[in-house]
């Protein structure tokens, strides 16, 4: 792997250089506390100075909403509208492993045309982070990358180290080589390996994933989960906002005046309540407590019984975003014995007063 | 006895009927009915929040959302003493603009030009006039895409908020509505040319009284704090009360308006007639060019007094959106801190004249009042259905008065579902009799003629107080039975005012008395049926118009020959009036 | 008329009128709509109306007099298939909020006692209290892309398959902060989604117009925005604004707990 420096200053015109021919994504701050991805055309727009976005990139992949193909009883033509040149500049490393995971999800066994030509087309320049409160990516082992960039942005003070993860990161340097640095100074490795220490113990969180598939299991019927239900609003804004959910559904939508249909695909969440539901009225999972139960099944057991780790990136935006306390954090709290504050604990007390 | 009815309204926004009685050689009875059912809109906020009611009061009509959204904000923040910056004022203005397009443009070329054209709907005109129906989709579009920029929906926007806005639009959203109005021009003028320039079919010489709000500093406008009449006549928002004296009739879920007993127009006429001097730039030149003192008294101008208010409305935006981008950007909303207050908003919907009245108590709405346009305009639709059925009838033309209803009625854009909400009742017409009767013999020695059955107890109150007055000595009084004999009565001297005497059961306290207008009774009481086999055959229609009733409200109906106390009570009180008034 | 279009009929019963003027709000696709169907009925845009048999009735308002039951029974003995259109149809509207006793009085507020020769007035209820109801689009009014979606659906003969979901979906789609984290009583997740979340869109709280959302936890989100330091009263004024007779059974609930 290589390592080059890069003098903040020298940051947009970089950007400027490398984005000539892509849609450049980037965080921007919407309100004091609210910032997201979007398609950037003043680089001054761009804020790093964030922990986490509202939707994840798997927007960018995917978007909620877009259209597959158009078919007609003899047609069938393919639409990858929503497929072009991107960058995403600013991710973290917590997404980074949520792409790898969303990788490997969509060429297992069979391929996701969709996903893997927008993702063929995307090029991801990470970038550093700090942790919150919230943050749990140091327990499930996300807080750190191997893989999975092109380009990964440390971030020391005036300058930036570089990692080139992939050869198509190295051609971008090339694109510009006078502007990056290929000595590494010593202060600069000890500025770097400080900033790695300082910021490992900035996490507060700790929790056990590695128990969690048993405590799945052990736990599968107990009271824990009538109360998540009690409370569980069915919003779906969980899955939503969760980097590594994947879950779609597809529908018709007829053209007006014309004899075919597109067919999209939206997002769809486990959460609500026809998620389960099948032909002929059945819902195999009517209980909002046995929804809950498979979202976490698959967040905390199934996937680390396959793959060796969690389906949860630690990113804290499940934490952020449920308005009834129904998380990550406080589930795998639960789980493991551990007494939390929660909303849907107070309203368990409260309903059987 | 014949009716001729227009079930159901086609082409107008709600569910609503027209229908006139003919009996022999006049027209009575003309009522404008609302099918639509009674919603209590004014009703359901009390106890609400003040933003819960700026939500929830709009949906009482959806093609007018917008102008309830800005009439019931003004009321609020009046009652509130919130003042908006001038962006959010400015802002509002735009999108009460977005909203008369899209009214206009959907009236003028879809509900109202397929009448003038001979079509069944705008539809099939598309085959003759695609040009027209394609811009005129493409300006309702642009107008409704203006309401959504700035409120955040075609209908029912939310956006507007006491205080200012939620969010408000972005810069670039602006200047592409500047940019399409200019775009827009050339069709706006030609769009003038063709309301202006029909040959709309006369009307029977009907002037009418106009109101509209004042908008101020001698500018044309869609709203304002004083409410200004044809007659120069101004009053303060919150004296709104005396024009607008709405009673319920019983043919209708939407009570009805008379300004001093007589009905009254708003709406796009009212406007032009009124402020029309007013416009400047092109709208202004337009006007010069078309305007004439024949607009006044024919409804059927509303559709060309609309094509100026587009033009007016494509001509303000350019300057609006200029005039927003120089604002500085500022807090959306402006907090409040008040928590009891009334207030009263005043616009012009694009039908006309709107009211709302809202009243805080502790932070919560405790009484409203709104009046709508349509509920305003319902008499003067009566009317002029009236006067044009009856013009038709002496012609000799009884197969045209129902597709002429029609047509009168979609003049005035009537927004059914906004009419149909409901306001606190004030008992019908609320008129000191005593003052009114002597209104009435200002104008002419009064001749009485008393009606009733003495059979059917109170119901013979009128009969008995003719006896009693005749007793008294008092001239020119007559019984139900004597009025066939008595010619001169009829022939001389239009001028005179004739009273009917009769039970009226007009909803109140037995032994209250009301003095009406013949022609506002005939249209909604059991009395009509009563006196029109008697009257419709002696009396003509400019008589019908200094025709009254004075009412006595009965007690009991029952078989006997005895009054109740409370009638006999108001007898001998009737009976020393009028004797007062005939010694002076 | 080509006899392989679906007849249609657009009702408006009492409502503001709002949904079927929503379907002249499809400016772009109007004409496309009158030529991919057969609009027999449509009050607001034509004169020359048929009531005959029908494929598809869309039914705008609830009813509120006598006149319109008579007007909804035949209207579904007409047609194949009733849609209930818009939040009025659908849930009774906000002017359903009333229960009868409160009806009665206030209507007295406003009438008096006046007879209406014209028809009688009825407590203000969805269309379903009538008549069997076979499809439901809500919405106050009903959206653009939502009427589109369904009217080529329904021309096709494959109606939308129900999905019920909640406003939040589509306002997490649109990347909004959640109101009621900050503490603003937002009432999207009862309410169904179909509006764009256009509350949250501009910083407002939702306030409910497109009705209760099937599936829904109304219970805790009472307890939530309790806990968050609301008034009882006025959550449940604000609940039941625009949710018709549909809460009403979760509102007895309450009351017969707090007793």
């Amino acid at each position: 792997m290589k390592i080059v420096k890069l003098k903040k200053t020298n940051l947009f015109l970089f950007l400027e250089i490398i984005s000539k021919e892509a849609d450049f994504w980037a965080p921007v701050k919407k309100s004091p506390d609210k910032h997201i991805f979007e398609v950037i055309e003043d680089f001054s727009k761009i804020n790093l100075d964030y922990t986490r976005t509202i939707l994840p990139p798997k927007k960018i992949m995917l978007p909620s909403d877009f259209n597959m193909f158009q078919a007609s009883n003899t047609k069938y033509t393919p639409d990858f509208s929503h497929v072009s040149k991107k960058i995403i500049f600013g991710i973290h490393p917590c997404d980074i492993h949520a792409l790898v995971i969303m990788d490997k999800f969509y060429s297992h066994e069979y391929n996701d045309p969709y996903y893997q030509k927008a993702r063929d087309n995307t090029l991801i320049l990470g970038h550093s982070c700090w942790p919150d409160e919230y943050c749990m990516c140091k327990s499930t082992h996300t807080h750190v990358v191997k893989e999975g960039y092109d380009l990964f942005f440390t971030d020391l003070e005036d300058t930036y180290v570089v990692w080139i993860g992939s050869s198509r990161g190295d051609d971008l340097i090339r694109l510009k080589p006078e502007l990056f640095d290929e000595d590494l100074t010593d202060k600069d490795i000890q500025n770097f390996s400080q900033r790695r220490e300082e910021r490992d113990k900035a996490f507060t969180n700790d929790i056990n994933f590695e128990a969690m598939p048993d405590l799945m299991e052990l736990k599968y019927q107990n009271l824990l989960w009538d109360k998540l239900g009690e409370a569980c609003l069915a919003c779906g804004s969980c899955t939503n906002v969760c980097p590594t959910c994947n879950c779609y559904n597809v529908e018709d939508k007829p053209i007006l005046g014309k004899n075919c249909s597109n067919i999209s695909r939206c997002w769809d969440s486990c959460t609500l309540e026809n998620y389960s539901g099948v032909a002929g009225g059945e819902n195999f999972r009517e209980k909002r407590s046995d929804r809950l139960k498979l979202f976490y099944t698959h967040k905390l057991q199934s996937y680390i019984s396959k793959y060796g780790k969690p389906a949860c990136v630690g990113c804290g935006r499940c934490v952020v975003t449920c308005p009834v306390d129904i998380n990550v954090y406080t589930v795998s709290k639960s789980l493991d014995n551990e007494e939390v504050d929660t909303f849907w604990n107070r309203l368990s007390k409260e309903v059987t007063k | 006895m014949k009716k001729i009815s227009v079930d159901h309204l086609a082409r107008v926004e709600g569910n609503g009927g027209i229908s006139a009685t003919i009996d022999g050689k006049i027209v009575s009875d003309v009522k404008f009915s609302i099918y639509e059912g009674p919603r209590l809109i004014e009703k359901l906020t009390i106890g609400r929040t003040p933003e819960e009611d700026v939500s929830m009061s709009p949906r009482i009509c959806a093609i007018c959302s917008v102008s309830h959204k800005n009439a019931v904000l003004r009321a609020m923040e009046n009652a509130l003493d919130v003042k908006v910056s001038p962006k959010s004022y400015l802002l509002r203005e735009l999108m009460h603009m977005g909203e008369f397009i899209e009214s206009h443009s959907l009236h003028t070329f879809y509900l109202a030009l397929p009448d003038f054209l001979g079509f069944p709907n705008a539809i099939a005109m598309a085959s003759k006039y695609e040009f027209e129906v394609k811009i005129a989709l493409e300006m309702k579009h642009f107008g409704n895409h203006i309401m959504k920029t700035i409120n955040g929906r075609y209908i029912h926007g939310e956006n507007a908020v006491i205080g200012g806005f939620g969010k408000y639009p972005a810069r670039e959203e602006l200047l592409q509505i500047k940019t399409r109005a200019i775009h827009f021009m050339p069709f706006v003028f030609k769009t003038v040319n063709l309301f202006c320039g029909i040959d709309y079919p006369d009307c029977p010489d009907a002037p009418t009284l106009y109101a509209c709000c004042e908008p101020g500093d001698n500018k044309f406008g869609f709203w304002g704090d004083e409410i200004l009449l044809s007659t120069g006549k101004t009053f303060h928002r919150d004296d709104y009360k005396k024009l607008t004296n709405e009673f319920v009739v019983s043919h209708s879920f939407a009570k009805h308006s008379l300004y001093q007993d007589k009905p009254y127009s708003v709406g796009a006429l009212a406007r032009i007639v009124n402020l029309g001097e007013r416009l400047e730039g092109e709208a202004g030149k337009m006007y010069k060019k078309y305007y004439s003192s024949k607009w006044k008294s024919n409804p059927f101008f509303h559709n060309a007094a609309r094509s100026l208010e587009i033009l007016y409305s494509f001509e303000r935006i350019p300057e609006l959106v200029d005039e927003i981008l120089k604002l500085k950007e500022d807090k959306s909303i402006v907090d409040y801190s008040a928590e009891n207050g009334k207030g009263t908003g005043l616009v012009e919907a694009p039908r006309g004249l709107l009211i709302h009245h809202h009243e805080i108590t502790d932070k919560l709405v405790s009484q409203v009042d709104i009046i709508t346009p349509t509920a305003q305009n319902a008499e003067d639709i009566e009317r002029y259905c009236h006067v044009a059925a009856q013009k038709l009838l002496d012609e000799g033309k009884e197969d045209q008065i129902r597709d002429r209803m029609d047509i009168i009625v979609r003049a005035f854009d009537p927004c059914i579902s906004c009419s149909a909400h409901m306001a606190e009742v004030r008992n019908a017409p609320k008129n000191n009799w005593k003052m009114q009767l002597e209104e009435v013999t200002q104008k002419g020695d009064p001749a009485f003629i008393g009606v009733g059955n003495p059979t059917l107890s109170d119901d013979g109150a009128g009969i008995k107080l003719a006896r009693e007055l005749k007793n008294a000595g008092i001239q020119d009084v007559l019984l139900e039975s004597e009025i066939e004999q008595d010619e001169d009565l009829w022939i001389n001297d239009s001028d005179r005012p004739l009273i009917f005497l009769d039970a009226v059961d007009f909803n109140e306290d037995p032994g209250k008395v009301t003095l009406l207008p013949l022609h506002l009774i005939l249209n909604n009481t059991s009395l009509s049926h009563r006196l029109l086999p008697t009257v419709s055959g002696l009396i003509n229609y400019s008589k019908m118009k200094n025709t009254y009733v004075l009412g006595i409200q009965p007690d009991s109906l029952q078989k006997g020959n005895q009054l109740s106390a409370p009638v006999e009570k108001a007898l001998n009180e009737i009976r020393e009036q009028l004797t007062n008034i005939r010694e002076q | 008329m080509n006899k392989d279009k679906l007849k249609i009929g657009i009702y408006e019963l009492t409502g503001c009128a709002g949904c079927a003027l929503l379907i002249t709000d499809c400016e772009m696709e109007l004409i496309d709509i009158f030529n991919a169907a057969d609009i027999q009925s449509f009050l607001m845009v034509k004169s020359d109306n048929i009531e005959g048999e029908l494929d598809i009735a869309l039914v705008e308002g609830s009813v509120t007099t006598e006149n319109e039951i008579e007007e909804l029974k035949d209207i579904r003995e007409r047609a194949k298939v009733v849609v209930a259109f818009g939040l009025c149809a659908s849930v009774g509207g906000i002017q359903a909020r009333f229960g009868n006793k409160e009806w009665k009085e206030n209507y007295q507020k406003i009438y008096g006692d006046m007879e209406m020769t014209h028809t009688k007035p009825v407590q203000s209820k969805p269309i379903d209290a009538y008549i069997d109801v076979d499809l439901y689009l809500p919405g106050c009014p009903v959206g653009k892309e939502q009427f589109l979606h369904f009217f080529t659906r329904v021309l096709k003969g494959a109606p939308p398959e129900k999905y019920p979901r909640p406003v939040c979906v589509t306002c997490k789609y649109n990347e909004n902060d959640c109101l009621l984290n900050k503490g603003i009583p937002c009432l999207g997740p009862l309410t169904a989604d179909g509006c764009g979340s256009i509350c949250p869109n501009h910083n407002l709280p939702c306030t409910g117009c497109w009705g209760p959302a099937e599936g829904a936890n109304p219970t805790s989100e009472y307890f939530l925005l309790k806990e968050k330091g609301f008034d009882i009263e006025a959550i449940k004024k604000r609940m039941s604004n625009y949710s018709g007779t549909k809460l009403a059974e979760f509102f007895e609930q309450f009351k017969k707990e707090s007793k």
